[in-house]
């Protein structure tokens, strides 16, 4: 270390620290969040592998049917269905384990010792999701289009992107509130607990008329159902007006969520 | 003008805990001023900086930090905090790091390569913070914490994990802040290197203060002197001498501590005109602190 033997910039009174805005802190941090996750690009490249895998074996084998929606190619429609799988495991997933991992190693105090907000933190790591949600639904299209079961518009697929980011933030809100309460480890399984059966009771993996027909019934009142509805709407093309109730139910949940969040943070852990 | 940091009357028990970790404790620290927070493990110090960096609210009583509520992010404007056990997001590096806690405070990023200098970690600027040495990384808190030049510097053992001359270093640099008007409040385990240039230290034990005073003012309240002298003479001869309170004998060696040094010192030169190296030393900050500690305790 070196001494300062020139007169240290004038402390306390002088120094005049007008507050960053609310923007330029968001920044900063999402900033520093997307740059964790292109610098550990092993993490990135197996969240975005899992589903699209998934995707890949499945629409090789029933891609080619057109008992999708509107006729479309299953391959086209399971966009929508696997893309709502992948999309919302990596919203749900990657903020909550983060947020869990960093309050255990103490990096979570020195935020709050910081002058960020801790929801402005928590929103950015949503936010710095957005290169696996854009890697898993790109990664999907271009293995439909490589089968040939490929029917979409750009505009189409803009608005399918739009409605699984949008139709995601409420898992994003459990993914939190877990990641405030659990270790880095129970989150992971507590979370892929929660999503996978969700997923194929939503109807996310196979075709609801596939499944017994309880679990039809049952979907109904799955957010995870509603998502993939949501997302199916714009691949339908004009009449989606089924999608303002899915819409309505997501928001519903996203209150919920955001309640269940706050209270899970507000108590204080440790 | 405010006091940089005015904690009245605080109270604190964690969830479950009989005893509060904090019983009424007050402190305060002025522009310009160094406190050196003392006391044992588990005496309540870094619970204190909890309530002083707003990361916990006390049960009863007040903590202001320049006269502003320490939970507010406008009132951690004018804080810079180094934790106790903190990790960094380890794929950022050094500069990013400082840079960021910059911009975060609204001064401009530039201001970090100055302090990277001033903690040594300028030839370490570009390397991630998963790979620092543990005296590294608590150089990059200290950094992350100068960068804005806060009002109020809150360092909880700053000096863990620091070599003897990256400890140097770091108290001559914080006396220069200091005297530049930055107020600090520091714990630390290394009491005469804390104490060697506190304005105060405020001594904890069991959540309450036990001493809030000038160092020399502290180690001054100790009559106890140590007398060491080399000499052929029993232990026998000084033990019933008035003030004496422990006599040890050691190859060849008398060291005695007592109240009235000087009575030990006449009688042993008197019963033995070879008696050599004689030396009396004042109790050091660590037997005051510890004194206080036992005071409160007994
Ligand atoms: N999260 C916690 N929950 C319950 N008790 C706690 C918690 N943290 C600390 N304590 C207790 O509160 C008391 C004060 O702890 P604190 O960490 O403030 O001590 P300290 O003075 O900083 O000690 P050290 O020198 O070891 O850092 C201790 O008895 C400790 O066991
Ligand atoms: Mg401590």
């Amino acid at each position: 270390m070196t001494t300062v033997d020139t007169p240290v910039t004038a402390a306390t009174a002088a120094t005049a620290t007008r507050a960053p805005s609310t923007l330029a802190l968001l920044g900063a941090e999402v900033r520093d969040e997307l740059k964790q996750v292109y610098r550990e690009p092993a993490a990135l490249f197996f969240s975005v592998l899992m589903p699209v895998a998934f995707f890949a074996f499945f629409s090789a084998m029933f891609g080619g049917e057109t008992a999708g929606v509107g006729g479309l190619p299953v391959g086209t429609t399971m966009l929508a269905t696997f893309g709502a799988y992948g999309v919302l495991g990596a919203t749900m997933l990657t903020p909550g384990i983060g947020l869990a991992e960093e309050r255990e190693r103490g990096w979570l105090d020195v935020v709050k010792v910081s002058p960020v907000p801790v929801p402005l933190t928590l929103l950015a790591k949503v936010v710095a999701t957005l290169p696996y949600c854009v890697g898993i639904l790109g990664a999907m299209t271009a293995t439909a289009a490589a089968l040939g079961v490929l029917r979409i518009g750009v505009g189409q697929w803009l608005l399918l992107l739009a409605a699984l980011l949008v139709g995601s933030l409420p898992f994003a809100l459990i993914g939190l509130a877990v990641g405030a309460r659990a270790s880095g480890n129970a989150t992971t399984a507590v979370l892929n607990a929660f999503v996978i059966p969700m997923a194929i009771a939503g109807g996310l993996w196979f075709p609801l008329e596939m499944l017994p027909g309880w679990m039809g019934s049952v979907a109904q009142f799955l957010p995870t159902y509603h998502l993939s509805r949501l997302a199916l709407g714009p691949l339908e093309g004009g009449a989606a007006t089924g999608s303002i109730g899915h819409a309505a139910y997501l928001l519903g949940f996203a209150v919920v969520a955001g309640a269940v969040a706050a209270v899970a943070y507000r108590r204080p852990a440790r | 003008m405010h006091p940089s940091l005015d904690a009245v009357g605080v109270t604190f028990r964690f969830a479950g805990a009989d005893a509060p970790a904090l019983d009424d404790v007050s402190l305060r620290v002025d522009p310009g001023e160094y406190v050196a927070l003392l006391g044992p493990n588990g005496a309540g110090k870094t619970t204190l900086i909890g309530m002083v960096t707003g990361l916990r609210v006390p049960d009863r009583g007040t903590v202001r930090v320049c006269g502003g509520d320490p939970t507010s992010a406008r009132t951690r404007l004018r804080l810079g905090a180094v934790l106790q056990d903190t990790a960094f997001p380890r794929h950022l590096t050094v500069r990013e790091l400082v840079e960021g806690a910059a911009v975060r405070s609204g001064v401009p990023r530039g201001r970090a390569a100055g302090v990277l200098e001033e903690v040594g970690l300028d030839d370490l600027a570009r390397r991630r913070s998963g790979k620092l040495s543990g005296g590294q990384r608590r150089r990059l808190q200290l950094a992350r914490a100068l960068v804005a030049d806060p009002a109020l510097l809150v360092l909880d053992e700053p000096t863990e994990g620091l070599d003897a001359a990256a400890r140097r270093d770091f108290w001559r640099n914080l006396t220069a802040r200091r005297d530049a008007g930055m107020a600090v409040l520091l714990t630390t385990h290394i009491v005469e290197e804390a104490g060697a240039v506190a304005d105060r230290v405020s001594v904890i034990a069991g959540g309450r203060v036990v001493a809030d005073e000038s160092p020399a003012s502290l180690t001054g309240r100790l009559a106890d002197r140590t007398v060491s002298v080399r000499t052929a003479l029993p232990a026998a001869v000084v033990r019933d001498l008035p003030g004496v309170l422990r006599v040890e004998e050691t190859a060849g060696r008398l060291v005695v501590v007592t109240t009235s040094p000087e009575a030990v010192v006449r009688r042993v030169l008197h019963d033995d005109p070879t008696a050599h190296d004689l030396r009396v030393e004042a109790a050091s900050l660590e037997e005051a602190v510890m004194a206080a500690t036992d005071r409160m305790s007994a």
